[in-house]
C-alpha cells in the first residue's frame, strides 16, 4: 500500500524535482552494511539515514553537482564528488573505511586485499568454509555469552547447563568433542576437568570483535577439528580514542515465594581436602567438614548485573602504539525446575524399561563471570607489528540443588506412598583461561612475510567440597509419615590446571606467476600441554543411636556423621584419579594457493601432526595401565577449489583430513562414581580420524542479502563417543565409558538465507544431518539375561534438524533496534543406553528470544533482552510403549503413549534492562 | 544322533544312580600328600603368598597379601590366622580354608574384646568397626572354599586394593568375604561370620553352597548376612542370622551376565535382624528383587524388622520364585504387622505359619497395611535357650550375639515337623560338585523342622 501512495506521490512531484540520488553504503572490508550511517548533501537541508539493507535515498533535489558525505561512528568521513542530470536518479555504491584499522587474519588478506576486487565480505573470501558473527549482530543479539550467540549459527545447535545456560556446541552434528576453540586463532586449553573441549559460557560475548566458526580446514590450521572450529576474534585497537560502558540489570522469572534462589554460605568451604591441609596420613573426622554450606538462605529474586567497559586508542608519534582494554562482569542468578525419572541400570525382563526413582530438583546456581581483554600491539613500520594480548576469564559459581527422591523400590503402592528422600547438594565451581600471545608480523620482501606467536596458556578448574547430604522418610499407604532418619554425607574436592606452552611460525611467499595471484604458505607450531587432575572424596555415615536405632534428622548443624569402617577418612589411594597428563604437539605444514584464471582459485596442502602423550596416575603398581605413552602421526591433507561466477555467486569445493583426540579423561583409567554410572576411562582408545568433504554455493546480493546452501559428507574413523556399557561383561560393571565405535557417516546440508526489506530484515538457516553409526547393545531376554545385538542409530548429541529464523526490525530515525530470534533444534539422542532401544532422546528444542535496543543520544542507548520468552521445556523421552500412564506404577510427566518421558526441566523466562555509552 | 546321545545320558546316568544304591562301604589308608609349600610362620606375612598354612599354627598378616592367579592357598585345621594393620587378603587364584568341628580356624583381629552384652553402644562395637579388609576375591578366583572358619570384623578401607576388587576408591570399605566370578564356585560351609560394616559375605555371580553358618552383628548401618546378585546359583540354608543390619539373604540379578540369580533359601533361622538399617521398608529376613528367581521356604523369623519380601520394581522373577512354609514370631504389633511386609508383593501361602487365614482381613491383597497386633506373643518358637520373647526391658535389636544361647528347638516347639520337603536343594539338581576339599562337604537337603536346626542333629551344628 505504502509503495503505491509512494509512486503516485513522486509521479505528481516529478515535475519540480524528478531528480534523487540513492545508494547503499557498506563497510568496504566486511561489505556489511553500514546501518544508521548519515548522508548528507553539502548546501542541503535534512540528512538520510542508512537502512537496515544498507540503503538510502534523497528525493527531491535539483540537477546540480553536490557534495555527498557519509559519516558513521567508527568510520573515516568519505566525501565524494556527485552530479545530478535533470530527470536522472543517481545510484551510488558507497564504500566507507573502517576508522580502526582491522587487521583480519593474514591468510585472507595475503589472497584478496592487494586485488582491486572489493572484500565483500571476511566469508566470502577466506580460506575456509566459515560463517562469521560481528560484534555489532552481538550487541543486538539476546545473548550474553558465546556460547548462547552460537547457536544462532547455521549448522551449530548448543548443550546446555542444567539451568539451561548454553555450554558446548555441536556442529553439523559431530559432538562437542569433536570440536575446537581458537581465541584469535590460537588454540587454548580447556578447564573442563576431564575433556578438551572448551566451555563457552566461560566468554562474555561482548569482549569480541567477532565469531567464526570454521567449517574445513586448511593445511596451516591445527588439524583437530572433525566438527569444526570456533574462534573468538578479540576486540581491537581502535584508530581513535574508543569508551563504550554499558550496565544492566534483570532477573528471571523462575525464583518466587514457592521456589525461591537457595543460597548458602561459600566463605565456609575449604579449598583444601582434609588431607591437604593435615597430611597424607590424616584419618579425617566430621568435624572437618563445616555445614553451614549445606545450609539455605531463601532469596525471592535475586537481581542479575552485568557490566561492560571498552577502552582503546592509539598512542605515540603515529601512533604506533595501540591499546584496546575490554573488561565485563557478569552476576547472574539462574535456576530451573526438574523432573526426572531415573532409569533402572537394567531393563526388567523382556527389555521392559523400569524405573528407581523420581527426582523432582530445584536448580539454583550464581554465576559470576569476569572477562578481561587487553592488547598492545606497536607498529615499528608500516612492515612490521609486535602485538601482546592478553586474555582472562573467570568463572565463579556457587550451585544448590534441592532435590526430592520418590524411591519406587521401597514400599512404593503408588504416587503419594513409600520412601522419600530429601537430597540437598551444594558447590563451588571455580573456572579460569588466561592466555597471553605475543605475535609478530614481519613484510620481510615485498613478496615475503613472516608472522609468529609465542603463546602461555592456562587453564584451570576447581570444585572444592562437592557436598551433599540426605534425609529419609516413609510415607504409609495411611499417609502416616515417619520422622526424618539421616542418611550419608559426601564431600569431594576436584582440581585440575592445564597449563600450555606454543609457538607458531608462518611464512608466506606471495609471487605473481604471469600476472596471476598465489601464494605460498610453509610453518610449523609445537605445545607442550601439562595437565594436573587431583581427586579426593569422603564418604560419611550417619552415625547410629547408642541402642543400634537410626538417627532422627533436625537439621544439618545437629547430624552426626562418622566414618564406617578403619582408615575410610583418609584420603585414600584415590589412585587412578589423580593423575598428570603431558602432551606434545608438533606440526608443520605447507600450502599454496594459486589463481589460475580471475575466477578460479586453487588451495592445496598437506599438514603433518605428531603427537606424544604421557599419562601417570597415583594407582599402585598392581593396576594394570596405571602408567601410559602414547604416540602417533598423522598426515593431514586438504585441497580446495574456487569458482567466482560472478561478483554475486560463487561457488567452492574442499576435501580435508582431521583427527580428534580422545579427551583426558577418556584415555586414564579413571574410575569415578557417578550419580547412576561410575564413569571409567579407556587407555586403549583411538583418536578419530575423518575425510570431509564440502561443496558451497553462495549468492551475495545488496549488502547483507545472502542466500548459502552447502553439503558436507564426513567418513568418519573410530569415532568416539561416551555410552554406557557393560564392561568386561562383569557383574557390577555397567559404567560410562568412551570407545571408538567402527566407522560412521555424516552428512547433510545448510541453507542460510538472509534478506532485508528496507528496516526489515529476516534471517533464516536450516541444517540438514544424518549420521549413522552401528554399536554393539544389550538386549534383556525374557530369561533375566542381556543378549548381544546390534543396532544402528544417529550420533549422540546429533539433531536431524535445526534452525534459526530471526525477525530484525531497525529504525534509525528512531535509534531503534529489535530482534525477535527462534531457535529450533530436531530430537536427537542424549545418552546412549547400553540396551537395545532404550537411548535417551532430547525432544525438539525450541526456545525464543528477544532483544531491543534504542539510542537515547549520541552517546546513550537503553537495550533490553529477554530469553526464553515461551519457557520452553527441556525434555527426553525413551522410544518405547508407555506402559506408566496408569495403575500403580503411573508416572508424572507422561502425555504419549508411544514414548515414556523421563526428564523435563524449565528455566522460565529472564529478562534483562541495560544502559550503554559510546564514545 | 541326538537321541542316541540322551540314550547314552540316561543309561550312564541310571548306572550312576544304581551304584549309589549298592555302595559299598569301605575304610580304606589313602595316603596324604606332604603339604606342597608351606607357609613360614616365622616372620608375618604380606605380598604374594601361596602353599599350605599348616596345621595348628599361628600366623600373621601385617599388610596385604596376594594370592596370584593360578596360585592357591590351602589353610589346614586348627590354623590362626591374626591380621594386623588392617590389611586384606586378595584373591585372585584359589583360597581353601579346611577349619574342622574339632579344629577350627580363624581369620581375625586379635586382642579385640568383643562387646556383646546387650545394652552395649553400637557406636563403639568392635563388630562394626571394619578392623581389617577381609577376603576380597577379584573377578579372576575360580574357586573359594570356607569351612569351619571364623572369620570377624571385615570392613576397613580397602585403599590400595581397589582395583583389584573393581571399587572405584581406596577409602571405602569392603565386605569379610567378597566373591565376583560369575564362573567361578563358592562355599563357606560351619563357619562363623561375626562383625562387619556392609554386608558380610557379598557375591556377584558363580555357583555359591552356603550351608549351616552363623552370621552375627553384621552391618553397621546396612548390610545384608549374604547379597547375592549378578547371576549367583546355588543355596543358602541351615544359617543362623542374628542382629544383621539389614536382611538375612538377599538375592538380586542386578548385573547378571552368564546367569541368571537363582538362589533357594531354606530352613534358616533370623533372629532381630533389621533394625540398623537407617531407612524404613528395606526388610529384615528374606529379599528377592530385580530379576531374581529361587525359592525360600522352612524359614524361621523371629523378631525381624519385616518378614521375607518380594520387590515389585524391579520385579523378580515371580513366575520362577517359589516359597511358603515360613514360621514367624513378634514380640510386638508393628514386627507382627510386618510379616507380610506392606507395599511389596509376596503372597501369603497357607503353609504360612502363623496362617495368614487366621488373621489377615478377608478383602486382604498382597502388600496391604493389616493389623498384626493378635499375633503379639504368638507361637513362641521355642528354642534351647534364647532371648525369646525379648527379656524385659530391652528391644529385640540389643541382642545381636548367639553369646551362649541357643537357637536349637526343644522337642515341643511348634516349628518341629512342619516343613516342606518336597524340593531339592539347587546344589543337588545341579550337580555342585561334593568334595571335602574342592567343593561342598554335603549338599544338606530340606529339613522338616523350620528353621537351621533339626530335632535330628542335622543341619546347623553351631550349638
Amino acid at each position: 500500500m505504502n509503495v503505491k501512495v509512494t509512486f503516485f506521490f513522486l509521479f505528481f512531484i516529478n515535475f519540480y524535482f524528478a531528480q534523487s540520488i540513492s545508494g547503499i553504503v557498506k563497510d568496504n572490508i566486511t561489505g556489511e552494511a553500514v546501518v544508521g550511517a548519515k548522508v548528507v548533501l553539502d548546501g542541503q537541508k535534512g540528512t538520510s539515514i542508512v537502512k537496515l539493507d544498507g540503503t538510502f535515498e534523497i528525493k527531491k533535489i535539483l540537477p546540480g553537482s553536490y557534495n555527498l558525505k557519509v559519516s558513521s561512528p567508527n568510520y573515516t568521513l568519505l566525501e565524494q564528488k556527485i552530479t545530478v542530470v535533470n530527470n536522472q536518479n543517481v545510484k551510488v555504491e558507497l564504500l566507507l573505511n573502517p576508522s580502526n584499522e582491522k587487521s583480519i587474519e593474514g591468510v585472507i588478506l595475503t589472497g584478496s586485499r592487494g586485488s582491486d576486487r572489493n572484500i565483500q565480505n571476511i566469508e566470502k573470501n577466506s580460506d575456509q568454509l566459515m560463517n562469521i558473527v560481528s560484534s555489532k549482530n552481538i550487541q543486538l543479539m539476546p545473548d550474553i555469552t558465546v556460547a548462547n550467540v552460537l547457536q544462532r549459527v547455521s549448522g551449530v545447535n548448543i548443550d546446555r547447563s542444567n539451568t539451561g545456560e548454553g555450554k558446548y556446541p555441536v556442529i553439523r552434528g559431530m559432538d562437542k568433542r569433536f570440536n575446537s576453540t581458537l581465541v584469535n586463532g590460537i588454540k587454548i586449553p580447556s578447564p573442563d576437568n576431564k575433556n578438551r573441549y572448551v566451555p563457552l559460557d566461560l566468554f562474555p560475548s561482548e569482549l569480541l570483535e567477532r565469531l567464526e566458526v570454521i567449517k574445513s580446514l586448511t593445511p596451516d590450521m591445527e588439524g583437530d577439528a572433525i566438527g569444526g572450529t570456533i574462534n573468538l576474534v578479540m576486540k581491537d585497537a581502535p584508530g581513535k580514542e574508543l569508551i563504550n560502558i554499558n550496565a544492566s540489570e534483570g532477573f528471571s522469572t523462575i525464583f518466587t515465594k514457592n521456589n525461591p534462589f537457595l543460597s548458602f554460605n561459600h566463605n565456609v568451604i575449604n579449598k583444601k581436602s582434609p588431607s591437604e591441609i593435615n597430611g597424607e596420613d590424616y584419618r579425617a573426622v566430621s568435624s572437618d567438614f563445616p555445614r553451614a554450606n549445606l545450609s539455605y538462605t531463601n532469596r525471592i529474586m535475586p537481581l542479575n548485573y552485568n557490566f561492560g567497559l571498552t577502552y582503546g586508542n592509539r598512542f605515540g608519534k603515529n601512533k604506533k602504539l595501540g591499546l584496546l582494554l575490554a573488561g565485563s562482569y557478569q552476576n547472574n542468578y539462574r535456576g530451573s525446575s526438574s523432573i526426572y525419572i531415573v532409569p533402572n541400570a537394567e531393563p526388567n525382563s523382556g527389555n521392559v524399561p523400569t524405573f528407581s526413582d523420581i527426582l523432582v530438583r530445584n536448580y539454583s546456581t550464581q554465576t559470576k563471570r569476569l572477562g578481561i581483554n587487553a592488547k598492545l600491539d606497536y607498529r615499528f613500520n608500516p612492515k612490521n607489528k609486535i602485538s601482546l594480548y592478553n586474555l582472562y576469564t573467570t568463572l565463579d559459581e556457587f550451585q544448590a540443588r534441592h532435590t526430592v527422591d520418590s524411591i519406587f523400590a521401597i514400599q512404593r503402592t503408588g504416587p503419594g506412598s513409600g520412601n522419600v528422600q530429601i537430597f540437598e547438594r551444594t558447590f563451588r565451581q571455580l573456572q579460569h583461561i588466561y592466555n597471553s600471545t605475543i605475535q609478530g608480523d614481519h613484510q620481510l620482501t615485498d613478496n615475503l612475510k613472516l608472522d609468529w606467536s609465542a603463546v602461555y596458556s592456562r587453564a584451570k578448574n576447581e570444585i572444592p567440597d562437592f557436598a551433599q547430604y540426605s534425609a529419609l522418610h516413609a510415607v504409609y499407604q495411611n499417609q502416616r509419615v515417619t520422622q526424618d532418619q539421616l542418611q550419608g554425607m559426601e564431600r569431594q574436592w576436584t582440581r585440575n590446571t592445564d597449563k600450555d606452552l606454543s609457538g607458531y611460525v608462518n611464512f608466506t611467499y606471495s609471487p605473481k606467476f604471469f600476472g596471476l595471484k598465489s601464494s605460498f604458505k610453509a610453518g610449523g607450531m609445537f605445545r607442550h600441554k601439562k595437565r594436573d587432575n587431583y581427586f579426593n572424596s569422603y564418604s560419611l555415615a550417619a552415625t547410629l543411636n547408642a541402642d543400634g536405632s537410626p538417627q532422627i534428622f533436625t537439621n544439618i548443624f545437629d547430624a552426626q556423621y562418622g566414618f564406617k569402617g578403619t582408615n575410610t577418612g583418609l584420603a585414600g589411594d584415590q589412585g587412578s584419579n589423580n593423575y598428570t597428563f603431558n602432551e606434545d604437539i608438533a606440526a608443520g605444514y605447507l600450502m599454496g594457493k594459486i589463481s589460475l584464471t580471475d575466477k578460479l582459485e586453487v588451495l592445496g596442502g598437506l599438514r603433518v601432526e605428531t603427537t606424544r602423550d604421557q599419562y601417570n596416575t597415583l594407582a599402585a603398581g598392581n593396576f594394570d595401565f596405571k602408567d601410559g605413552k602414547i604416540s602417533y602421526k598423522d598426515a593431514l591433507p586438504s585441497a580446495q577449489v574456487k569458482y567466482e561466477i560472478n561478483n554475486h555467486q560463487n561457488i567452492r569445493a574442499s576435501y580435508y583430513k582431521a583427527i580428534s583426540r580422545p579427551g583426558f579423561s577418556d584415555i586414564v583409567p579413571l574410575r569415578i562414581t557417578g550419580d547412576v554410572y561410575d564413569e571409567v576411562g579407556n587407555p586403549l582408545i583411538k583418536r578419530t580420524r575423518s575425510s570431509n568433504y564440502d561443496v558451497r554455493y553462495s549468492y551475495l546480493s545488496g549488502v547483507a542479502n545472502q542466500f548459502l546452501v552447502g553439503a558436507f559428507y564426513k567418513n568418519i574413523i573410530d569415532p568416539i563417543e561416551t555410552t554406557v556399557q557393560h564392561l568386561g561383561n562383569l557383574p557390577g560393571n555397567i559404567v560410562l565409558t568412551p570407545s571408538n565405535f567402527g566407522t560412521s557417516v555424516n552428512y547433510g546440508f545448510e541453507v542460510v538465507y538472509s534478506k532485508y526489506f528496507g528496516n526489515l530484515g529476516f534471517l533464516a538457516n536450516y541444517t540438514y544431518t544424518h549420521s549413522e553409526i552401528k554399536t554393539n547393545k544389550l538386549q534383556q531376554t525374557s530369561s533375566n539375561l542381556p543378549e548381544i545385538v546390534q543396532q544402528k542409530r544417529p550420533l549422540q548429541g546429533q539433531a536431524q534438524n535445526i534452525g534459526n529464523l530471526s525477525l530484525i526490525y531497525k529504525n534509525p530515525r528512531w535509534g531503534l533496534d529489535t530482534q525477535l530470534a527462534f531457535v529450533y533444534t530436531g530430537e536427537r539422542i542424549a545418552q546412549v543406553s547400553a540396551y537395545k532401544d532404550l537411548d535417551y532422546w532430547q525432544k525438539a528444542y525450541t526456545q525464543l528470544d528477544f532483544s531491543l535496543e534504542k539510542t537515547l543520544s549520541k552517546k546513550f542507548s537503553l537495550f533490553v533482552k529477554v530469553n526464553n520468552l515461551t519457557n520452553s521445556p527441556y525434555e527426553l523421552f525413551l522410544k518405547q510403549p508407555n506402559v506408566y500412564r496408569s495403575g500403580k506404577g503411573i508416572l508424572p510427566i507422561q502425555d504419549n503413549d508411544k514414548r515414556i518421558n523421563v526428564q523435563r526441566d524449565y528455566y522460565r523466562s529472564s529478562f534483562l534492562f541495560g544502559v550503554r555509552f559510546k564514545m | 544322533m541326538k537321541i542316541l546321545h540322551l540314550f547314552l545320558i540316561g543309561v550312564l546316568l541310571s548306572s550312576i544312580s544304581c551304584s549309589r544304591f549298592e555302595e559299598t562301604k569301605t575304610d580304606l589308608y589313602i595316603h596324604t600328600d606332604a603339604p606342597s609349600n608351606p607357609v613360614s610362620d616365622a616372620a608375618p606375612l604380606h605380598g604374594s603368598i601361596k602353599g599350605t598354612m599348616l596345621k595348628g599354627k599361628t600366623y600373621t598378616i601385617d599388610a596385604d597379601v596376594y594370592i596370584n592367579k593360578s596360585d592357591t592357598l590351602v589353610i589346614q585345621e586348627g590354623v590362626h590366622v591374626n591380621v594386623t594393620n588392617s590389611a586384606g587378603i586378595v584373591v585372585k587364584g584359589v583360597f581353601i580354608s579346611l577349619g574342622t568341628k574339632e579344629n577350627p580356624n580363624w581369620i581375625t583381629v586379635p586382642n579385640v574384646v568383643k562387646t556383646d552384652n546387650p545394652g552395649a553402644d553400637v557406636n563403639s562395637d568392635p563388630a562394626y568397626k571394619g578392623l581389617w579388609k577381609g577376603i576380597l576375591a577379584s573377578t579372576d578366583c575360580p574357586l573359594m572354599v570356607i569351612k569351619w572358619t571364623h572369620v570377624e570384623f571385615g570392613g576397613a578401607a580397602v585403599l590400595g586394593l581397589f582395583s583389584d576388587i573393581g571399587f572405584s576408591s581406596g577409602n571405602k570399605g569392603a565386605y569379610d568375604i567378597y566373591f565376583q566370578n560369575p564362573d567361578g564356585l563358592f562355599i563357606l560351609e560351619d563357619s562363623w561370620i561375626y562383625g562387619s560394616v556392609d554386608d558380610p559375605v557379598r557375591v556377584l555371580g558363580g555357583r555359591v553352597e552356603m550351608f549351616r553358618n552363623t552370621f552375627e552383628k553384621c552391618g553397621y548401618t546396612g548390610g545384608e548376612a549374604v547379597n547375592l546378585k549378578a547371576g549367583a546359583v546355588g543355596d543358602f540354608a541351615y544359617n543362623l542370622c542374628i542382629g544383621i543390619a539389614t536382611n538375612g539373604a538377599k538375592a538380586s540379578n542386578k548385573s547378571a551376565t552368564t546367569a541368571q540369580t537363582n538362589m533357594r533359601f531354606y530352613n534358616n533361622t533370623f533372629v532381630n535382624c533389621g533394625f540398623r538399617r537407617a531407612d524404613p521398608g528395606r526388610g529384615g529376613s528374606i529379599n528377592y528383587e530385580e530379576g531374581a528367581a529361587g525359592m525360600y521356604y522352612n524359614n524361621l523369623v523371629v523378631n525381624c524388622r519385616y518378614g521375607p519380601r518380594i520387590v515389585p520394581n524391579p520385579i523378580a522373577d515371580i513366575a520362577h520364585l517359589f516359597y511358603g512354609s515360613t514360621f514367624q514370631y513378634a514380640d510386638n504389633a508393628a514386627v507382627a504387622s510386618e510379616f507380610y511386609p506392606h507395599g511389596y508383593i509376596q503372597v501369603p501361602q497357607t503353609t504360612d505359619f502363623p496362617k495368614p487365614s487366621l488373621f489377615l482381613p478377608n478383602n486382604y491383597q498382597p502388600g496391604d497395611v493389616y493389623n498384626g497386633a493378635a499375633l503379639v506373643g504368638l507361637n513362641d518358637p521355642l528354642f534351647v535357650n534364647a532371648p525369646v520373647p525379648t527379656p524385659q526391658g530391652h528391644q529385640a535389636m540389643d541382642y545381636s550375639a548367639v553369646q551362649n544361647f541357643n537357637f536349637s528347638l526343644k522337642l515341643n516347639s511348634p516349628c518341629v515337623g512342619i516343613g516342606f520337603t518336597a524340593f531339592k536343594a539347587l546344589g543337588t539338581e545341579q550337580n555342585f560338585p561334593v568334595s571335602s576339599k574342592y567343593g561342598a562337604s554335603e549338599i544338606t537337603p530340606p529339613g522338616k523342622d523350620m528353621g537351621a536346626y533339626q530335632i535330628n542333629g542335622t543341619g546347623n551344628q553351631h550349638f
